[in-house]
């Protein structure tokens, strides 16, 4: 079994929202604003025309970060949120009751609620649409442009990710609040 | 893996939604947006995308067509259901990727909203009432319309007008109305898009060309979005490098876009003042003497002239900071790096060149400044590449000899087979044309929302006796039509195969993923089935008329001219297109290519040894020696030679033989100065440029990442990413004016008047206003588009520049007020 | 078997369940809380046919005025049975009195809770199921539902014996009662306390803020459970009572209100995101300064203070505008916790990047939510009904 991570070249992103649509596609996300399980963020714009600050408007593409220590998991009063065999952070919609606890908890704004399911999603790495089925990687990761995903086993040393985080400089998101995502912007 | 079961059992027992969910989705915020008018749209229950795979599960390559660029891509298929479209890896020019909207092509096919069946006009022309006919009586309709117009122009064939907007099939449909009805007039994308940039590169450079951005160190894109303004290769080998890693970028552009976003320095420019920035970059190469000299030398005509011409207009950086608002030192600086990485170093043609009427020049002069660091036809520079031949199909085409010239060859110095489309609209409106007009076919093209001055194109129609359109959305221009009949989805077609040049060149098919839903047709079968209808009609008309025909009928006799000439309408047509691309293919590459290329959607020689993926996000197509960087054959001079500013072992030595006519890069044009009284050299002209009168605002147009010009505009998955267009105005301007995030705006010009939300922004500046184009479609058959937003061209004026009539869409000044 | 014999209760008919004294001022109650439950049950209707999107809940802002409500009530029964047991667990003497009265009420409270949050939850019966298949240790949540679950059976009890004057085992039960009591509650607090990923909410004051609360709202409660028994016309052993309770109540809020202040400042000292923001907001609300503040805490203390405790009829309205403003200290920590975005960035192109999120309850939360207090009103006059809730001075001890 794996534990799966990304890597983000988000230095890349051009905030197209391919990663989005195919999200969406691929695991047949119900449209509506809130309901999405990637998404681009982008900082306003620091500075008055003309002298704008370019370096502040960087994107920011992200996702669930499937947190090693994910408190979406530890505050589930029924188990429905659980790390599967793989280290992803899964719903099991059977099991939630629809407390939305672990959408407080979430500090990456990750969960939203799935309206046909009445429980709460995220993004699972495809592991329901792409992985179950020997593919290696993700819709979202295929389907960019400019190729800012690197999804693999960070168990396996020798796999592409292991060594981009052996051999270039990343960050994680909220990094002070121990939730170990497995999520790693690279510089 | 055992704990699949929950989501998983979840998903195949209630199959879908994305699509049915997405309508009522998109359609809920559609009312709530429209507010108290907001009716109800209607929800049609329509196919079901399933997220499962079933056991039936087939993956056909195809080619996306949600706009121009033509990825490869894999379709899912289950139990006959398109359930996802994926990236299809062997593609050189696509890269393994698929954009936002071309994962939203399933939207596309599933949309409520498509046309369905062949429709015939029962109200008023514009009214949108339609009955249902059938393709039989659809072609009827329009042979009964067509004899009698042809017999009345007397077998003047450009009587019947037809534009085509930019598609794999647009040959098969130009070839038919062109070739075999025989009309001249022919309107396309070119002289809305970007005509004077193919012309000024050609007539420079001998081509147009790629820019290789895969290699380039120092690029300057000005006005061309490549982050949101997709063009496949370049976007994804661009913004790959940005960012301090490996290629420098000046982005020159009014507003921030994305692709500033990426940029080493943005320089906002003053709308319509880019010849002056380049001809003050030129003058300062010239002065500091910092271009690549060797190459000048022996690849330049009349480069002298050229240095005179701009030492003596005195196109300093200061004169150019006057005029374009870019600082001087920016300029030089500007200037100096760019040469510095010279070859490798490319000033970006450009693709939506419809800007001002000064355009034309531009592109020349952009074209020349690149040539002067010798980055044509060089790795890192302008490159011309290769194109792998297909074998022909040949169209036989009849002679008719009362067949007219185009209408509007006159309106400007050199108006090509594609037209002008403004001018020749305006000859018809303004009753300046030497014979009528008086049918009007359209082909995936959607001129009521393309071309600048609705309310003339809407006139434009209303004056013909036929409107024929061929789409597949019920768009503002169906809306306008007498017939209608709809194409399949490129999803439920084969398209002609096609030949992608460049340094990596390949071959790529348009396969049917999925059967047709409604009963429509693709163009191939339209043609078929109308040149069934119409060859004997009117080849009756012909012979009253056309006294060549009467002679080779009286030497040949009847049948023989009739079927040896091409009088046969639908020959060229009657085979499937299937049957067609594969001799196109096996006459040149033999039946394994044709193999292939069905099997895995791309192919090109040796493909199956050269094609490696490298790693998660890297494939290679080509080994690097066997890339088409240079191609152009010449003398190799190996002289040393002393030159100041280029690093000796990027020098381009190769003396080379471009494709202009003189066989050099073209500093001076004098025969088209002699003969069309043009510009020999880019020269800046006051008289052509609108200055923007204080208080007041220069209109500006442009792309979104999320959408295809007017085509996509109804698409809910699109419109969930971005539900409306805003207008960019700056943000002190805006509180100046008391206009607040999302306030209702008028935006007036002095022919239209618009309403549109407020998007306060400084990264717009204080002249200026934009919004992106394709937004306010007026067809209420549209019912996610219909008045979402706002369509620019209501307000941009029909100016267009006099070189080749392309039009000049930021010329128009506007008045912003609250409303 | 008589069920009267196990559990004394008063035999009515339809007519004399309903024959009460056609005051004014009952015959207003009456209408009022019927007014209330019809509104629930509207409410619910409304959620019934579109689930969660009749609340104004949205990604950001998951939990909304139900969750608020919910609080409100478990805090309300939480604090009645402090307050009881001071009498009857702790003996000591002028709480005497309240047993039975307030045990009611807190079982009602906790029950209208119930009520209220499970048109919030989902999948209630889901979560009775799994709560016991699989449960979330790690969850305050799992914690608080069961502990909650166990000390509403325990008040039960508890009831059931005060009511049969079985002072043993009503105590016995009354202590486990309020130690379980205790121990939802401040599991509670813990629901926001765990939430590392909000820091205004982090750390280890809600837990304790909780217990303090919920006597204050016990203390407001039993002045308005007196003054509407009494019609204000108080027996002296209740007016000693009654002041005795002021005095407590006083001392309460000191200490609430001293708790408040350090809460503020080390929440805004150094400004740290996500919380120095957060707070200065929070305390710079209207519905801090006048809800939580002005109602909540100082017009009662300045009360307590100016009469030494013996305004006690002046209490009973203070403790409406008390109740007014623990509804507030409710709807603020449910409100507040969320304000700071987790998603800091903007996602949607033409958009204000984001601020604090904003929610406004609608007309379906509003309806449960307050109708709610409608059906605790009910509940309430059923049980005085069937039940002695007197003390009775000869069984005291
Ligand atoms: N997502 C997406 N991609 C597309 C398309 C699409 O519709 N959607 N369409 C395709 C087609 S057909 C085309 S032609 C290309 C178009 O590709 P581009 O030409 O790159 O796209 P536009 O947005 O039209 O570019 C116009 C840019 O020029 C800027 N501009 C306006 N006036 C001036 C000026 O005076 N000087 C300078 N320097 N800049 C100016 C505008 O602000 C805008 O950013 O995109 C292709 N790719
Ligand atoms: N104001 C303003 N005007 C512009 C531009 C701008 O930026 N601003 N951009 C200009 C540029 S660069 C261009 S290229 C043109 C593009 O202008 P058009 O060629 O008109 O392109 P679209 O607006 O995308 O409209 C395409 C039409 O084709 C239909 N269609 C889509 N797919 C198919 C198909 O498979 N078969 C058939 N039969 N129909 C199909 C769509 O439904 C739609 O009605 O617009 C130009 N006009
Ligand atoms: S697909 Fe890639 S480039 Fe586009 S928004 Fe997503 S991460 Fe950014
Ligand atoms: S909403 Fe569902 S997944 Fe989230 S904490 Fe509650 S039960 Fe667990
Ligand atoms: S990002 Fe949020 S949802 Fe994802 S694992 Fe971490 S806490 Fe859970
Ligand atoms: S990994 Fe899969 S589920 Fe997660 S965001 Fe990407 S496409 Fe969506
Ligand atoms: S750029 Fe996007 S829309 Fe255009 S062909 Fe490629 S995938 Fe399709
Ligand atoms: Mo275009």
């Amino acid at each position: 079994m794996a534990r799966y991570g990304m890597a983000l070249d988000y230095k890349s992103c051009i905030n197209c929202k391919a990663c989005e649509s195919a999200c969406k596609e691929e695991n047949g996300i119900l449209l509506g604003a809130d309901n999405h399980r990637i998404w681009v963020g982008v900082n306003e714009i620091e500075g008055l025309f003309p002298d704008l600050s370019i370096g502040s408007s960087n994107f920011q593409p992200s996702q669930c970060q499937q947190c090693d220590n994910a408190p979406c998991q530890s505050v589930c009063p029924t188990n429905a949120t659980y790390y599967d065999d793989n280290g992803v952070v899964r719903v099991n919609p059977d099991q939630c009751i629809l407390c939305t606890y672990c959408m407080q908890a979430c500090p990456y704004d990750a969960r939203y609620i799935d309206d046909r399911t009445v429980t709460v999603d995220k993004c699972n790495f495809c592991s329901d649409t792409r992985l179950i089925h020997g593919e290696t990687t993700t819709a979202c990761q295929a389907t960019c442009p400019t190729k800012v995903r690197i999804f693999g086993d960070l168990d396996d040393p020798e796999s592409e990710i292991s060594q981009t985080l052996r051999d270039r400089e990343h960050y994680s998101l909220k990094a002070h609040l121990g939730t170990k995502p497995k999520l790693f912007y690279l510089t | 893996m055992k704990t699949e079961i929950s989501r998983r059992r979840f998903l195949q027992g209630t199959v879908a939604l994305t699509v049915v969910g997405a309508t009522a989705a998109a359609t809920a915020l559609a009312n709530a947006e429209l507010g108290k008018e907001g009716k109800k749209s209607k929800i049609v229950d329509f196919g079901l995308t399933k997220t499962q795979y079933s056991d039936k599960l087939q993956e056909i390559p195809t080619l996306c067509e949600m706009c121009v660029n033509k990825c490869a891509a894999i379709a899912r298929i289950e139990d006959g259901v398109l359930t996802k479209l994926n990236p299809n890896p062997l593609f050189p020019k696509s890269r393994n990727m698929l954009c936002a909207r071309g994962n939203a092509g399933i939207q596309a096919l599933e949309d409520p909203d498509r046309l369905k069946y062949p429709l015939i006009r029962v109200g008023e022309r514009g009214e949108g009432k339609f009955k249902r006919v059938t393709w039989d009586e659809a072609f009827e309709y329009v042979k009964e319309k067509m004899v009698t117009i042809i017999d009345e122009e007397k077998d003047n064939r450009s009587t019947i007008g037809y534009c085509a907007g930019e598609g794999m099939a647009e040959h098969t449909y130009t070839s038919f109305m062109g070739d075999k009805i025989g009309s001249s007039n022919y309107v396309n994308h070119g002289s809305i898009c970007l005509a004077t940039t193919i012309a000024g590169y050609t007539l420079t450079l001998g081509g147009y060309g790629q820019a290789d951005l895969e290699n380039a160190e120092y690029v300057i894109m000005a006005g061309a979005n490549r982050a949101e303004a997709i063009v496949t290769p370049d976007t994804m080998d661009m913004f790959k490098r940005t960012k301090g890693r490996g290629s420098k970028l000046i982005v020159i552009d009014p507003r921030f876009t994305n692709t500033a976003a990426h940029a080493d320095k943005w320089l906002p420019i003053e709308v319509g003042t880019d010849l002056a920035f380049v001809l003050a970059l030129t003058y300062t190469v010239i002065t500091e003497e910092r271009y690549n000299k060797r190459f000048a030398e022996e690849n330049l005509s009349d480069f002298e002239d050229y240095k005179k011409h701009i030492l003596d207009h005195n196109y300093t950086p200061e004169w150019a900071e006057a005029i374009t608002g870019i600082k001087a030192d920016d300029i030089r600086q500007v200037a100096r790096d760019f040469m510095a990485h010279a070859p490798r170093a490319i000033y970006y043609q450009g693709r939506r060149t419809a800007w001002s009427l000064q355009d034309y020049q531009l592109r020349r002069a952009q074209a020349i400044f690149s040539a002067m660091g010798g980055g044509v036809d060089k790795k890192g520079g302008i490159i011309f590449g290769k194109k792998l031949p297909l074998g022909d199909h040949s169209i036989n085409g009849p002679m008719y000899d009362n067949a007219q010239e185009r209408i509007e060859k006159d309106k400007a110095a050199s108006i090509g087979a594609s037209g002008s489309w403004i001018a020749w609209r305006n000859t018809i409106i303004d009753g300046s044309a030497p014979y009528p007009v008086r049918a009007f076919f359209a082909y995936k093209q959607n001129p009521m929302m393309s071309i600048p001055n609705t309310a003339k194109t809407k006139q434009m129609l209303e004056k013909m006796d036929l409107v024929v359109v061929i789409d597949t959305m019920p768009s503002d221009t169906v809306m306008m039509a007498d017939v209608v009949l709809p194409e399949s989805l490129y999803l439920e077609r084969e398209d002609p195969v096609k030949s992608f040049g460049g340094a990596e060149p390949s071959i790529a098919l348009r396969k049917k993923v999925v059967e047709a839903k409604f009963d429509t047709k693709p163009v191939i079968e339209i043609m078929r089935g109308l040149g069934m209808k119409l060859s004997k009609p009117l080849f009756e008309v012909s012979k009253k008329y056309d006294e060549a025909l009467q002679e080779e009928i009286a030497d040949r006799g009847e049948k023989e001219v009739y079927d040896e000439d091409g009088y046969d309408l639908a020959d060229g047509y009657r085979h499937s297109q299937e049957s067609i691309n594969h001799h196109m293919v096996e006459s040149v590459y033999g039946e394994d290519a044709w193999k292939t290329l069905r099997e895995k959607g791309v192919f090109y020689p040796d493909m199956d040894k050269f094609f490696k993926k490298l790693s998660v996000n890297e494939y290679e197509y080509y080994p690097e020696h066997k890339k088409s960087y240079s191609i152009i054959k010449g003398d190799l001079n190996n002289e040393p030679y002393h030159d100041t500013c280029v690093d000796i072992n990027e020098i381009a030595v190769l003396k080379k033989k471009f494709r202009t006519a003189t066989k050099k890069i073209a500093c001076a044009l004098y025969n088209l100065e002699k003969k069309k009284g043009v510009d020999a050299m880019p020269t800046w002209r006051d008289e052509l440029y609108t200055p923007t009168p204080e208080g007041r605002f220069k209109f500006i147009t442009g792309r979104h990442g999320q959408f295809t010009q007017s085509g996509t505009a109804n698409n809910a998955l699109l419109l969930e990413l971005l539900p409306e267009n805003y207008l960019w105005i700056n943000k002190r301007v805006a509180k100046e004016k008391g206009i607040a995030f999302a306030d209702l705006v008028e935006v007036k010009s002095s022919v239209g008047t618009i309403q549109i939300k407020a998007y306060p922004t400084e990264k717009i500046g204080p002249n200026a206003v934009f919004f992106i184009h394709g937004f306010g479609a007026d067809s209420s058959e549209l019912t996610l588009a219909h008045h979402r937003g706002a369509n620019d061209n209501t307000i941009i004026e029909d100016h267009y520049e006099k070189t080749f009539g392309s039009a000049a869409m930021h010329e128009t000044i506007v008045d912003i007020r609250r409303v | 078997m008589d069920l009267s014999k196990l559990v004394p209760f008063n035999k009515h008919t339809v007519r004399s369940f309903f024959d009460f004294e056609r005051s004014a001022l009952n015959i207003f109650m009456f209408w009022f809380s019927m007014g209330l439950v019809g509104m629930m049950l509207a409410g619910i209707g409304i959620y019934l046919i579109e689930g969660h999107h009749a609340y104004g809940v949205t990604r950001q802002h998951a939990w909304g005025l139900l969750i608020a409500m919910y609080v409100f009530f478990v805090v309300s029964s939480t604090g009645l049975c402090i307050m009881s047991s001071l009498g009857h667990v702790f003996n000591i003497k002028a709480f005497q009195i309240v047993g039975k009265r307030a045990i009611i009420g807190a079982i009602i409270t906790i029950l209208t809770g119930f009520a209220v949050i499970a048109f919030e939850i989902g999948h209630p019966v889901r979560m009775v199921i799994y709560n016991v298949l699989t449960p979330g240790l790690t969850s305050a949540i799992w914690w608080m539902g069961t502990l909650y679950g166990l000390y509403l059976f325990f008040i039960i009890l508890e009831f059931f014996f005060l009511n049969n004057a079985n002072h043993k085992f009503s105590k016995i039960f009354g202590l486990a009662g309020l130690v379980v009591g205790l121990a939802a509650h401040s599991n509670l607090g813990a629901v926001f306390g765990f939430l590392v990923a909000r820091p205004i909410a982090n750390g280890v004051f809600f837990p304790l803020y909780f217990i303090l609360s919920a006597m204050v709202t016990g203390s407001y409660l039993l002045f308005l459970i007196y003054g509407w028994r009494y019609k204000m016309k108080f027996p002296p052993e209740v007016k000693g009572f009654m002041v005795t309770l002021s005095q407590v109540l006083g001392l309460l809020l000191a200490i609430l209100m001293f708790f408040e202040v350090w809460r503020a400042l080390t929440a805004i000292y150094g400004h740290m995101p996500e919380r120095g923001d957060i707070a200065i907001h929070m305390i710079t609300s209207k519905n801090f300064l006048i809800g939580e503040f002005l109602l909540g805490m100082l017009i009662p203390f300045i009360i307590i203070v100016w009469s030494k405790g013996r305004a006690i009829k002046a209490m009973v309205y203070a403790s409406i505008t008390g109740m007014i403003g623990i509804f507030f200290m409710r709807y603020d920590l449910v409100h507040d916790t969320q304000l700071a975005p987790m998603m800091p960035l903007k996602i949607r192109e033409y958009s204000l990047p984001p601020g604090l999120v904003e929610y406004i309850p609608t007309a379906t939360e509003w309806m449960i939510s307050l109708g709610a207090i409608g059906l605790a009103f009910m509940m309430y006059y059923a049980a005085d009904r069937f039940f002695n809730l007197d003390h009775d001075p000869e069984e005291s001890h």
